[in-house]
């Protein structure tokens, strides 16, 4: 479970102080599949970044599973960001000159996993993506949604708490934006992965159980109990 | 991490290759001139050990290497004899074997000595076949190793010098150094060819060098002072005062060398930092989605690291492995002359490579830390 406390972030860009997050109180359950929407600038992005630990509140609280963040060495919020969270983001989410299994092996090396069991858990979680048979393809000859379908098997192999997408379908045509939040939606049902996707598509919000709102730094609405099925074309094959 | 670190190297082939390639000719010049310095300071070791078991007496205003201020009387060689001390004062008579002869290695000369008292001296060289000059000698020769080869010579065999002949009775060892490029001869030899050449110039009772043996135990040193103090008019070369002309002489090639490993080391330095920003730069948001996942800051300096000491290390390679091939070639083209212009030694082979590796991982350390210390959020900010 991740709770937010009153966290705040202040920017200062010269004289101007800029709250992209304003005091939030933000509570995630686990097997939650929520949405963060809000319109440009209106924080959701420095929100993901800080319950991803990837940037420090100015003020305020994280905690991840009972663990607070706010006392922890940038080497202990990495070792926790390896073990409990894993991210998708829109773009540059491969390393290009490695393989979608090496790719998906990367946090395993991170966590000193050995290799055949590295291996064996990578092809796991490409199986649970369906694209056991690209393991060997570099990113360069994949097609936009299977690199995003590689990015999610990367974020689930640690079996991690929480798995915080940054626009995961920015990049991606209606089809295969369809195609990757229904298996992000399967995934959490069947596996009860909790994830947490930032967006502005409405079409991806829509799909979500719960959706938080933003405007300028402040939850606008946190609304839960939605649920709606994502009806996606006809399986054509995905769009290069 | 290593393979990974060679497919990203492998991403910018052209760069990485010129950034090699900068390498290599640093490394290049580096390995020729380091054989070129390990041959000369062979020779630097060889005159050292031929030097430094005697005295040399040489006319006032003179060095080693000869000097203009004409010759000594042989009446030195008594006065010299009479030095609490000394066991033999050698007179000796060199000349060049070939007028103008230049090039690479040491002058070949004949070397003419008093054989009545040049016994210890003659024998401070091993002998290989035949025997040293004895007392009596005339018309006869013992090579050095060098000059047995130029001539083809066998004992028992005839060479000519200066155009007499003149029965080769021994040749020595290879000594690696001066000796074997000298012909040894008799004293009165020496002087009679030098006569016949120059027919206008009266030489009679003269010597160029007198060389003297110490008694067994006696200090070299402190006989060169005493010899100094009673004989006048000339120059008393110690043992000591040898290895100082002999060090300077290899002092200013080692300076050369210094150089060009300083000018490598700032072309090269300069070029794989510049290599190691661009590398950097461009993947800066591979950094930070590294680091979002869980790199450790070690991690990604390591790689960064590693990859700059492999460009290194293979342009070091490469540069060694051309510049051996380089000495090789050359060695042979001057093999014809007996006269090996580089030696290559484990120093020349291991010795930039190394240099090559540690300057590549040093160039690598500024770009590395910036790249490890990247903030995840601004990594992947970057556009």
């Amino acid at each position: 479970m991740i709770v937010t406390r009153g966290i705040t972030k202040v920017y200062n860009i010269g004289p101007v102080e800029i709250k992209a997050v304003d005091g939030l109180d933000i509570s995630i359950e686990a097997g939650e599949f929520l949405s963060i929407v809000g319109p440009s600038g209106s924080g959701k992005t420095t929100l993901l970044h800080l319950i991803g630990l990837l940037d420090v509140p100015t003020s305020g609280s994280v905690s991840i599973d009972g663990q607070e963040a706010g006392a922890l060495s940038p080497k202990e919020l990495t070792r926790l960001r390896r073990e409990k969270l894993g991210f998708v983001f829109q773009e540059f989410n491969l390393l290009p000159v490695l393989g979608a299994r090496e790719n998906v092996e990367l946090p395993l090396r991170y966590l000193k996993v050995p290799s055949q069991e590295r291996h064996r858990r990578a092809m796991e979680a490409l199986e649970m993506v369906g694209l056991t048979n690209r393991a060997d393809n570099r990113p360069s000859q994949l097609s936009g949604g299977e690199r995003q379908r590689v990015a999610i098997a990367r974020a689930l192999v640690t079996d991690p708490v929480l798995v915080l997408a940054d626009e995961p379908t920015g990049e991606l045509d209606t089809h295969n934006t369809c195609k990757v939040i229904e298996l992000m939606r399967d995934l959490n049902r069947e596996t009860g992965q909790t994830f947490a996707i930032v967006t502005h598509d409405s079409m991806v919000a829509d799909y979500t159980r719960r959706v938080i709102t933003l405007r300028d730094g402040k939850v606008e609405s946190d609304i839960a109990g939605l649920e709606k099925d994502p009806v996606c074309e006809a399986d054509a094959e995905d769009i290069r | 991490m290593f393979k990974y670190v060679l497919r990203n190297m492998w991403r910018r082939k052209a760069r990485t290759f010129l950034t090699v390639f900068g390498i290599v000719v640093g490394i290049f010049a580096l390995t020729v001139l380091g054989a070129l310095s390990a041959r000369l300071n062979q020779q630097v070791k060889g005159a050292r050990d031929w030097y430094s078991s005697k005295i040399s007496v040489v006319p006032a205003g003179s060095s080693l290497f000869g000097g203009d201020s004409g010759y000594l009387e042989l009446s030195k060689v008594a006065e010299i004899q009479a030095v609490p001390g000394v066991k033999n004062a050698i007179a000796g008579f060199g000349l060049p074997l070939e007028e103008g002869s230049t090039g690479f290695g040491t002058p070949e000369f004949i070397i003419g000595a008093d054989l009545s008292q040049a016994e210890d001296e003659l024998n401070l060289i091993k002998i290989k076949e035949g025997r040293i000059l004895q007392d009596g000698d005339q018309g006869k020769v013992v090579l050095g190793s060098t000059l047995a080869e130029k001539f083809d010579a066998k004992v028992g065999g005839t060479v000519q010098l200066k155009g007499e002949p003149f029965e080769v009775v021994g040749i020595y060892e290879p000594t690696l150094s001066a000796p074997d490029s000298f012909a040894f001869v008799s004293y009165e030899d020496a002087l009679n060819l030098f006569r016949a050449a120059n027919p206008y110039f009266q030489v009679d009772n003269i010597a160029a060098t007198i060389d003297v043996i110490p008694q067994p135990g006696v200090d070299m040193e402190e006989l060169a002072q005493r010899i100094d103090e009673s004989v006048e008019g000339v120059k008393v070369i110690s043992p000591a005062e040898a290895e100082k002309q002999i060090s300077q002489f290899s002092l200013i090639f080692n300076a050369i060398l210094l150089g060009i490993g300083f000018i490598a080391l700032v072309v090269g330095g300069l070029s794989i930092i510049n290599t190691m920003i661009m590398s950097v730069s461009e993947r800066t948001q591979e950094i930070g989605l590294k680091k979002a996942i869980g790199a450790e800051t070690g991690s990604v300096l390591s790689e960064y690291l590693l990859e700059s000491a492999l460009i290194g290390f293979s342009g070091g390679l490469i540069g060694m492995l051309l510049g051996l091939l380089a000495v090789f070639l050359l060695n042979n083209a001057t093999a014809s002359n007996q006269v090996a212009v580089f030696t290559i030694t484990w120093m020349v082979i291991v010795g930039p490579v190394v240099f090559a590796t540690v300057l590549g991982t040093a160039a690598g350390l500024f770009p590395a830390f910036r790249a490890a210390r990247l903030k995840p959020v601004d990594a992947l900010k970057e556009d």
